[in-house]
């Protein structure tokens, strides 16, 4: 008999992971379960009141615990709180105070879920890493591995996938990706899992109900104020307690009475300057990003679909210029907010062909 | 799905399909424990109580404390229950301080080892924080406790000196009796964390000349939620647990009457077998190391030379190798050891014992520790050491 293959499910305690790992062990495979202690809940922002999702909180760790003895697997909980320091939060901090918006999810995927716990995975003599994104993994008929997006195409999280390697893609394993989140759950409660009524999490896992603004000040200590200023006159409109407060687009919030609404349009580090103006100003075709990853092969002058943030529904952009260092492409029609910080993700169709940051 | 360990004479339960090398983290159920349980729920009533009902479980418990006195070599009226270990070592420091210091408010010195459990050391912190001064006395890297460090620090404001008989991550076994002598020559008094000892090495808390003394039940085949603070004759320490007048009015709160009993069953059945349990655990433990370093290029046992309690051995793996994937892997394979570190509770922290020893962080991550019991047999570390090789080659070749 051949020896059963044996799979890492990286299960944060949501309900996706935990069906996830259920399918696989219903699929004949031998799961061993493992929990990324990404973040010390006692000492920092982490509020383990219910509602408040997190893949940070003890109460998800015992959750995963609680499903992985439903499903009498192995279960480990992996303390990744140094890396995910160093790769994740750092980082993050940084981004904000340099006036951008950063996707903390993808550095934690591209360094820590499929590096860290990869290596994990093959400490333990597994076969495969499989997560509960909503994602696919296809081989080509040429032998090729190919991102692509999931069948519930409002829960796909490509976009939060671009960075990973070529190389790690045949290892991976993104059970839920053929399914609908309904049925998922519908499929959780058939087989009895703990979390199958768990609210889904939103948002970034380590932001309590504060917001990033607040956040990032603990991070740094104090504010760092300076001047919000009419876009594109100059005109000082008043005070901000520190740029990384804000985020392109942003209307609420901005501390400034005006007859016409106001968005934030710019966000200046090198003067520590939040611009305001009307959301005309907002809209823009051209973007240049960097540090590209690329999975699929890319034409120059290709016209593919792009997203530009998680919720976005993507559109057509041609590939201007394929530099080393950065690239170039042009939206058909105006996009709004491009927002430095985050990715721009490129598709053909279903397939994710790469991604780079917004600069 | 009952299946006995190996020796006839003390049996005890074992897991179907897996090999328990852990035993000082807990130890398997003893089948004489097994036996009465149901014996002992049946009488459930509050031993406090005046009325009949309350005479069967009085009965259970003086029973108990009769056999467990005798098995710690202690008058049974110094034997107060508690609910554990660590219940006991906060009691011995806690309220070891607050009497000295109400006899002599000088006395604010608390001494503890490098190395204690966590439950002296988090209790000493707590001193701390009240005012006291906590003095630490080294361990060296081969497991040697520095002595005349520990005179020097001795004077006429030690309040207390807390040190455990043997580690529970090295095994190393530290000379109580003479530190003993040295504390009561200043006033101070002696707590002895006897918890790794019991039921390993033949224990006698009137030899070892200490004051106070903590064992757990459940490292010795009886049931959790079970322990002891031997608290010498004419020693009246403060209460941690304030409320009814249990325990001779030292530890309120209704009796763990089960937990109790089935220490006192242990100690009935035990207390003669220590001596067949030391040589032949001995024996298995030296087949252990003698594999290790046959098959585990790179191995190191920690302070090999030096005195150990028998069942224990704490390894530091090859470079490149991570404690914790290795622990993952014989789990798997189905094993059950544990790591030096306290990883598995979350922390990131590696092994304080060890880092405080002189092992570097590095060194610390690739800790093992293997802790044998009365179920093990020649078998067990034959397979052990065979999966162990295999589990460590693979690593090293990623």
């Amino acid at each position: 008999m051949l020896k059963k293959k044996r799979v890492l499910v990286a299960m944060s305690g949501g309900v996706d992971s935990s069906v996830a790992a259920a399918l696989l062990v219903e699929q004949g495979y031998e799961v061993v379960g493992a929990t990324m202690q990404v973040w010390d809940y006692s000492k920092n922002t982490c509020d383990v009141s219910e509602g408040f999702g997190t893949c940070c909180s003890s109460i998800d760790v015992e959750d995963a615990r609680a499903v992985a003895d439903a499903l009498q697997i192995p279960f480990y909980v992996i303390n990744c709180e140094e890396p995910f320091y160093q790769y994740v939060i750092d980082d993050f901090v940084q981004n904000y105070l340099q006036g951008q918006t950063p996707i903390p999810c993808v550095h934690c995927n591209g360094f820590l879920k499929f590096k860290y716990l990869l290596q994990k995975m093959k400490e333990l003599n597994c076969d495969y890493l499989a997560t509960g994104h909503y994602a696919k993994i296809k081989r080509s008929p040429s032998g090729e591995y190919q991102l692509i997006t999931s069948v519930d195409t409002w829960k796909d999280q490509t976009y939060f996938l671009f960075s990973l390697s070529k190389e790690v893609l045949p290892y991976l394993m993104f059970p839920v990706g053929d399914w609908e989140k309904p049925r998922l759950r519908e499929y959780a409660e058939k087989k009895g899992l703990p979390v199958a009524r768990k609210k889904d999490s939103t948002g970034i896992c380590f932001i309590g109900k504060e917001g990033h603004g607040a956040f990032i000040r603990s991070q740094v200590g104090k504010d760092i104020p300076g001047p919000l200023l009419r876009y594109p006159s100059g005109e000082k409109l008043g005070e901000h307690r520190g740029i990384f407060y804000f985020t392109y687009g942003q209307r609420k919030g901005l501390g400034v009475c005006s007859d016409r609404p106001l968005y934030v349009v710019k966000i200046d580090p090198s003067n520590n300057a939040v611009w305001l103006g009307e959301e005309e100003y907002l809209f823009s075709r051209e973007l240049k990003i960097k540090n590209v990853n690329v999975l699929g092969r890319i034409r120059k002058g290709e016209e593919l679909k792009v997203k530009i943030r998680f919720h976005h529904a993507g559109a057509a952009a041609e590939v201007c210029d394929v530099g080393e260092a950065f690239w170039s492409l042009r939206f058909k029609e105006p996009q709004r907010a491009i927002t430095p910080g985050q990715a721009a993700v490129f598709y053909r169709d279903s397939q994710l062909l790469g991604g780079g940051w917004i600069c | 799905m009952l299946i006995y360990g190996a020796m006839p004479d003390f049996r005890c339960l074992k897991e179907k399909g897996r090999i328990f090398l852990d035993h000082n983290a807990t130890t398997p159920l003893a089948q004489c424990v097994m036996d009465k349980l149901l014996e002992w729920a049946k009488v459930w009533g509050n031993p406090s109580s005046i009325h009949q009902t309350g005479r069967a479980p009085k009965a259970l418990l003086r029973e108990a404390r009769n056999a467990v006195g005798d098995f710690i070599g202690s008058h049974p009226l110094e034997v107060a229950f508690t609910s554990g270990g660590s219940e006991s070592n906060n009691w011995a420091l806690k309220g070891g301080y607050w009497t000295q210091k109400a006899k002599d408010p000088r006395r604010q010195e608390v001494i503890v080892s490098a190395v204690e459990h966590p439950s002296v050391m988090k209790a000493a912190k707590f001193l701390e924080d009240q005012g006291a001064k906590i003095i630490k006395v080294p361990v060296s890297r081969e497991g040697v406790m520095d002595l005349d460090f520990y005179e020097s620090a001795l004077n006429e404001k030690t309040a207390l000196v807390s040190i455990m008989y043997a580690n529970n991550e090295t095994g190393h076994i530290f000379p109580i009796p003479s530190m003993v002598k040295k504390a009561h020559e200043v006033g101070a008094l002696f707590h002895c964390d006897g918890v790794q000892a019991l039921g390993k090495v033949t224990v006698n808390v009137q030899s070892w000349g200490v004051d106070m003394a903590s064992f757990s039940a459940h490292k010795c085949y009886s049931l959790k939620g079970c322990g002891v603070l031997y608290i010498r004759k004419g020693l009246v320490v403060e209460s941690l647990i304030h409320g009814g007048g249990q325990e001779r009015r030292r530890r309120a709160g209704t009796e763990n009457t089960l937990g109790i009993a089935s220490f006192g069953e242990v100690a009935k059945n035990y207390k003669d077998q220590v001596s067949s349990f030391y040589e032949k655990v001995l024996a298995l433990r030296k087949r252990l190391e003698e594999g290790l370093k046959e098959f585990v290029d790179g191995v190191e046992i920690i302070g090999e030379n030096q005195k150990r309690v028998p069942n224990t051995v704490g390894v530091i793996l090859p470079s490149g190798v991570y404690g914790e994937s290795v622990l993952m892997n014989l789990d798997i394979e189905g094993f059950s050891v544990s790591t030096g570190s306290a990883c598995s509770s979350g922390s990131s922290e590696p092994s304080a014992t060890l880092t405080a020893m002189g092992f570097s962080r590095q060194e610390a991550e690739r800790s093992l520790r293997i802790s044998l019991g009365w179920g093990s047999t020649e078998e067990d570390i034959q397979e052990f050491i065979i999966a162990l090789a295999k589990i460590i080659r693979r690593l090293k070749s990623l």
